[in-house]
């Protein structure tokens, strides 16, 4: 009984082992196959790897690693899998210590054009010259420049970026300055109100808006024209000598004024200046040119030489004029006193005293209306166009004054100290002196009568004062007396026109004239005469 | 002296006439009112005048163009003239001596003035040689 017990115990537990040893049978199946599954994974991976290692130190040798420019390898997905510490240096990311993708360092104005280049760079495998700003740890900007390709498998695939990074921030900077710049320099060329063209070989290359504008011809149009397509020679021998002198050494700027032809066939004339700009070898590399328009300021001056010699030949008929004039009043005035002076000689028995008066006041009428005409015809030809200049003593000047003119027997004229010797007309600087002396005398009362010819040198004048201890004029006719026809003498002989002349030739030569005066003590007629024309210089021909 | 005196003034030449009659000596006067009848004269006279009296100022033909014309020619331009004016202008002066003038005298405005100078110019004149064809 036992025993059957017993062998139904060994039978169960054999049973049990056997189900335990298939169940382990197939764990260990299971086992080993993922184990294989697994083997043959990593197989795959490593070759992966080695392939890529490979890739790695055929393609890129360690010389890429130490190259003094940065250097970085991507993923496909622009990760970092390896730079160089140039490029450590430069991003101031270190891929040892953290994962890097590249596309966030781009700056966000670049994005789009990044995402373009790069697909493209896959598509071709190579990038070129591709250029952007990005935002480097420090988050400072910074302009690069990369050139770089596509690294493949042994079987062609892709597995990664790689190129080299250039940093032309400082290039960049300067580029734009100088583009600023020359932003600067045209707004000054283009606004300039001188025409302004750039010419190689005697063509023109370039031209401003306002050459275009002044010769009506467009930018395109004048561009490889030659100057002598739009100018006709003004100054025939200028214009070809100024080829000569600006191929020579040393000419480098010709100015000249030429005509220049419109396109509508309008002329203007312009100022011309020409500089050559040479280069290194003293070639000529340049020339140029800038014209600026003068027609206006030419038809002035033609107008002004116009006017002028208008005004000359205006004051030369006024003068003709005048002595015409006087000529035509003179003789009838002539007529007039030789028959009243013939009836008083002839008929001396038949007239009686008081017809022998009244043919004396005819006389004396005729004889100061002899003296306004002469006056008038002085005065008309005091400001004559021709000073006649010569070395002129003027103690000669007084002398001979003092002969000429009546002085009353009471009066002396003196002069105390020696006056100068000027070159002056010297009819008009006896007119100027013999009407200021002639009044002088005649209008003093007391018993000693005194005229003094003074003389004082200043820096750019000469001052002349003649000083009497005559009536006096009162203070209100000062100015008056310098006008035409005012006299205030209750002379008969005076006719207003003395001071005028005067006035007239000390305007001729730039003085001043007034007077000092006291009524019952004296006066004094001052007046300048201003050096500068005084000299060799205004000295013409008699 | 054969005088030929041109004025067109006839007060004027009342005032030469009344000075030579106050003269010692007698001079023959030819008159002329103008240059035009000065030439006729002188082309249709058989003897030259000695001296010529010439006003400046003329109507149609003036003194100085007369007196061009007269020194252009050939047996004219030997006849001593002198120049007769009121004109004080010394462009005129300068052109006549240019041309060719014996004396140029300024009429003063008295009478007696006037007669004093033409007594003298005429008797200048008279101690003078002449031409004489």
């Amino acid at each position: 009984m036992d025993n059957n017990k017993e062998v139904i115990l060994l039978k169960r537990a054999l049973e049990r082992q056997k189900q335990a040893r298939i169940q382990a049978e197939k764990i260990l199946e299971e086992k080993s196959k993922e184990l294989y599954d697994m083997t043959r994974h990593l197989k795959a991976a490593n070759s992966k790897l080695e392939s890529l290692l490979n890739k790695k130190q055929t393609d890129l040798s360690d010389s890429f690693m130490e190259i003094i420019d940065p250097y970085v390898i991507l993923d496909l997905d622009y990760n970092v899998i390896t730079m160089n510490d140039s490029a450590i240096n430069f991003l101031g990311y270190d891929h040892r210590k953290e994962p890097i993708n590249v596309g966030k360092m781009v700056h966000y104005d670049y994005v789009e054009y990044t995402l373009q280049a790069f697909e493209s760079l896959k598509k071709v495998g190579v990038l070129k010259n591709y250029r952007a700003k990005i935002v480097v740890r420090d988050k400072s900007h910074k302009f690069i420049q990369i050139n770089g390709s596509v690294i493949y498998d042994t079987e062609g695939r892709p597995i990664g970026l790689h190129g080299i990074i250039r940093d032309i921030s400082q290039e960049t900077e300067i580029k734009n300055l100088l583009a600023e710049q020359r932003r600067e320099l045209n707004i000054i060329v283009d606004n300039s109100p001188l025409g302004i063209a750039l010419t190689v070989d005697g063509k023109i290359i370039k031209v401003n808006p306002r050459f275009s504008e002044l010769l009506g011809y467009t930018e395109n149009e004048l561009i490889h024209s030659t100057p002598n397509e739009i100018t006709t020679c003004y100054d025939e021998e200028k214009c070809s000598d100024f080829v000569g002198e600006l191929n020579s050494e040393g000419q480098d700027n010709v100015s000249m004024t030429k005509e220049y032809v419109r396109k509508d066939g309008a002329t203007f004339i312009a100022k011309t200046n020409i500089s050559a700009v040479r280069d290194e070898e003293g070639k000529i590399k340049f020339q140029v040119v800038v014209i600026e328009d003068i027609t206006k300021e030419q038809e002035l001056q033609e107008q002004k030489e116009q006017l002028l010699s208008d005004l000359e030949a205006s004051n030369k008929n006024l003068q003709e004029y005048a002595h015409i004039v006087s000529h035509d009043l003179k003789s009838p005035l002539r007529s007039i006193s030789a028959l009243a002076s013939w009836i008083k000689e002839d008929y001396h028995d038949k007239l009686d005293e008081a017809g022998q008066e009244q043919l004396s006041l005819m006389q004396e009428k005729v004889a100061s209306m002899d003296k306004l005409i002469q006056g008038i015809l002085e005065y008309s030809t005091a400001n004559s166009s021709q000073l006649l200049s010569s070395e002129v003593d003027l103690n000669e000047v007084i002398a001979l004054i003092k002969e000429t003119i009546y002085i009353p027997d009471h009066v002396s004229v003196k002069v105390p100290k020696t006056l100068p010797t000027i070159i002056c007309d010297r009819t008009k600087m006896q007119q100027l002196f013999q009407n200021i002396i002639g009044n002088a005398v005649v209008h003093i009362e007391r018993e000693v009568g005194l005229v003094q010819v003074l003389f004082k040198e200043h820096k750019d004048l000469f001052q002349f004062t003649i000083e009497d201890n005559g009536v006096g004029i009162p203070k209100e006719y000062h100015e008056k007396i310098f006008k035409i026809f005012q006299s205030i003498g209750n002379k008969e002989r005076s006719t207003g026109i003395g001071l005028s002349i005067v006035k007239k030739i000390v305007d001729r030569y730039e003085g001043d004239v007034w007077v000092d005066s006291e009524v019952g003590v004296g006066t004094q007629f001052h007046f300048t005469l201003k050096k500068s024309l005084l000299t060799e210089q205004s000295k013409s021909q008699a | 002296m054969n005088i030929l005196f041109i004025e067109d003034d006839a007060i004027e030449t009342m005032k030469f006439k009344r000075i030579l009659a106050k003269l010692k000596v007698q001079h023959k006067i030819t008159e002329a009112k103008n240059g035009e009848e000065a030439l006729e004269v002188l082309g249709s006279a058989d003897q030259l005048p000695d001296i010529i009296l010439l006003d400046l100022n003329m109507p149609r033909m003036s003194g100085i163009e007369f007196l061009k014309v007269l020194k252009a020619d050939e047996h004219y331009k030997y006849l001593p003239t002198i120049m007769l004016t009121t004109s004080q202008n010394r462009a005129d002066l300068l052109e006549c001596y240019r041309i060719g003038i014996a004396g140029y005298i300024l009429k003063p405005l008295k009478y007696e003035d006037y007669e004093d100078k033409l007594t003298k110019v005429v008797q200048y004149w008279e101690v003078s040689e002449l031409v004489k064809a």
